[in-house]
């Protein structure tokens, strides 16, 4: 695949140029590749040719991202294992991925049952970052989302997958060069991480990250004015923490802000604009399966805006991929009319990691353009205007984003279920002051102490899908569908 | 204002957010030692502690705020 090789290529044009920002600490791109290399050798040495997938601990340095580049070096794939998430989780995700070797650049092992690699305290080795021959089908990485079961569902995503998306995203313009300082604020077991890392190597930019203990949207302000930031890609939920200091934020310097994994409403976009007076603004969307992002829109500045709701549209499919919308018979519908939004294109993943009854739900296969052609269902409900810019308009589903992390809230209500014994629960997902999302609970009970109850979730469940609040309430009440009428119930919180 | 005061107030402002007092107030205290002070809640922290002591943070003071000690400081500095 010619991706891991333009990785080497643009490493080794770069030596001099600044390829990390972690802390206070630059790393160049001669130190970077000075890393990758001391990695690859360990993995050359210790892990078995034929052993593909390869456990990541993400912490926030340049062993962490060395071992992402050293590993593709390699023909192999990463799954990130976040170290703070409930171990029960990351074994989940490490027997469904038949991980035997992880990768940590911690001090002392996060896992001591594996093959674990310590990646800071590998020998020196000569700089080699030629890559053995990796094919389009190999694997680039696996992240696991919130599965509707209890248990978190893999999505695997290829080097054609990966090389489909990039290739779609510098088609947007959108332009990065070696000058260029870029934000990566995620966390890297969420695939908007990708291109805020991939997208600047692949460009000899310098990457900025934030350590884990900063307050992430305060330090991003700080980033973007004493770096003078050029290249930034947010998730919303940032923007409603950053509103009531917007008078505060000057930042001239910023070229491109791209926003993606929530809804975007324009006006708080509006005011924005001010912040970042000479950025060129744009809504992203797209679901992991479908490779980061694939559909765009240039949010413009002097002029009308398409909205729903006040949410700005999320705008056309970008190159390499085609949507259509659907009734729940898989046909599609007529412009103007609501369905739900489909997904095909070269950026689509094989199917969800060994999860056949799932592959059968979302995935299928129809006629478009005379072509057969395999599409993916998003559960996200949208319509499509005459000039085939399309508008969220909300969930088919249950599923939630907590700043921009995907939530089932069945995944909630599973484990609170479990630890509560029989009692009936109903997770929701409501807006709070400043607009962000939440997840509350209502457990169908007189009121009892609840501190043991999230302990037990917190052993089971990511903090951002812990829940916020608590209420009780005798009974649920009923929709005229006898089904429990999660609206009546959304108003318990404010 | 007394520093003993100060942190009172802010002993408050916690207890109103997170809705639990089993936190003890000393200078080394970080929001991590704090159940259920996370990102989410911080903001709603920070808003609060600014109508306890009616002043407003700047978005470069939350930076920082690495400890309550430091927490003391920045308010004693605006009050």
């Amino acid at each position: 695949m010619n991706l891991v090789f333009d990785i080497q290529k643009s490493i080794e044009n770069n030596y001099n140029n600044n390829a990390f920002y972690f802390g206070d600490t630059y790393y160049s791109y001669k130190d970077f590749a000075q890393v990758i290399s001391d990695i690859r050798k360990e993995i050359q040495s210790s892990i078995k040719e034929n052993e593909i997938n390869i456990g990541l601990i993400t912490n926030d340095d340049v062993q962490t991202y060395a071992s992402i580049i050293a590993l593709w070096m390699e023909g192999k794939a990463y799954v990130p294992l976040n170290p703070e998430f409930p171990i029960s989780r990351n074994s989940t995700v490490i027997d469904q991925a038949d991980i035997k070797t992880i990768l940590d650049s911690s001090e002392t092992k996060v896992f001591t049952e594996f093959n674990v690699i310590l990646t800071k305290k590998c020998d020196t080795s000569e700089i080699d970052l030629t890559p053995v021959e990796v094919t389009k089908d190999d694997l680039g990485y696996i992240f696991f989302t919130s599965g509707t079961t209890g248990t978190p569902k893999g999505v695997p995503i290829t080097f054609e997958n990966l090389s489909g998306f990039m290739d779609a995203f510098w088609e947007l313009n959108y332009t990065i060069t070696d000058t260029d300082r870029c934000l990566q604020m995620f966390e890297l077991t969420f695939d908007l991480s990708v291109v805020s890392y991939l997208a600047p190597i692949l460009k000899g930019a310098c990457i900025y990250t934030i350590p884990k203990d900063e307050i992430k949207y305060s330090y991003i302000f700080e980033l973007m004015e004493d770096h003078e930031l050029t290249f930034a890609l947010m998730v919303p939920s940032i923007l409603h923490y950053l509103r009531p200091y917007f008078d505060e934020i000057d930042c001239p310097a910023m070229k491109y802000s791209l926003f993606c994994g929530e809804a975007l409403p324009l006006d708080v976009t509006e005011e924005w604009s001010k912040c970042v007076p000479n950025a060129t603004i744009a809504n992203v969307y797209g679901p992991t399966e479908c490779t980061i992002f694939c559909t765009d829109y240039t949010y413009i500045r002097k002029g009308d805006n398409k909205t729903h709701n006040g949410v700005l549209t999320i705008g056309k499919d970008m190159k390499n991929t085609k949507t259509i919308i659907v009734d729940d018979d898989n046909n599609e519908v007529r412009e103007g009319e609501n369905g739900e939004l489909c997904l095909s294109g070269i950026q689509l993943t094989p199917g969800y990691w060994k999860n056949e009854k799932k592959n059968k739900e979302v995935f299928f296969t129809k006629k478009y353009g005379g072509e057969k052609t395999r599409f993916y269902r998003t559960g996200d409900l949208c319509t499509v205007d005459s000039d085939g810019d399309i508008l969220y308009l909300g969930r088919v589903d249950f599923q939630a984003k907590i700043q921009g992390f995907r939530v089932e809230l069945s995944e909630i209500e599973f484990h609170a279920k479990a630890a509560l014994d029989k009692l009936n629960v109903v997770a929701i997902a409501f807006t709070n002051s400043i607009q962000n999302t939440e997840i509350g609970l209502v457990i169908e009970a007189t009121e009892f102490e609840t501190k043991q109850l999230l302990d037990d979730l917190k052993t089971k469940l990511p903090q951002y899908m812990v829940p916020t609040q608590i209420k009780f309430i005798n009974s649920f009440p009923l929709n005229t569908n006898g089904k429990t009428d999660r609206k009546k119930l959304n108003k318990l919180f404010s | 204002m007394e520093v003993d005061v100060i942190k009172s107030k802010i002993s408050d402002a916690l207890v109103s957010i997170l809705e639990h007092d089993n936190f003890e107030l000393h200078d080394e205290l970080t929001a991590k030692d704090v159940d259920g002070w996370d990102s989410l809640s911080h903001m709603m922290i920070i808003t609060k502690i600014e109508e306890e002591f009616s002043i407003r943070f700047k978005l470069r003071d939350l930076n920082k705020l690495k400890n309550l000690g430091s927490l003391v400081s920045v308010i004693q500095n605006k009050i």
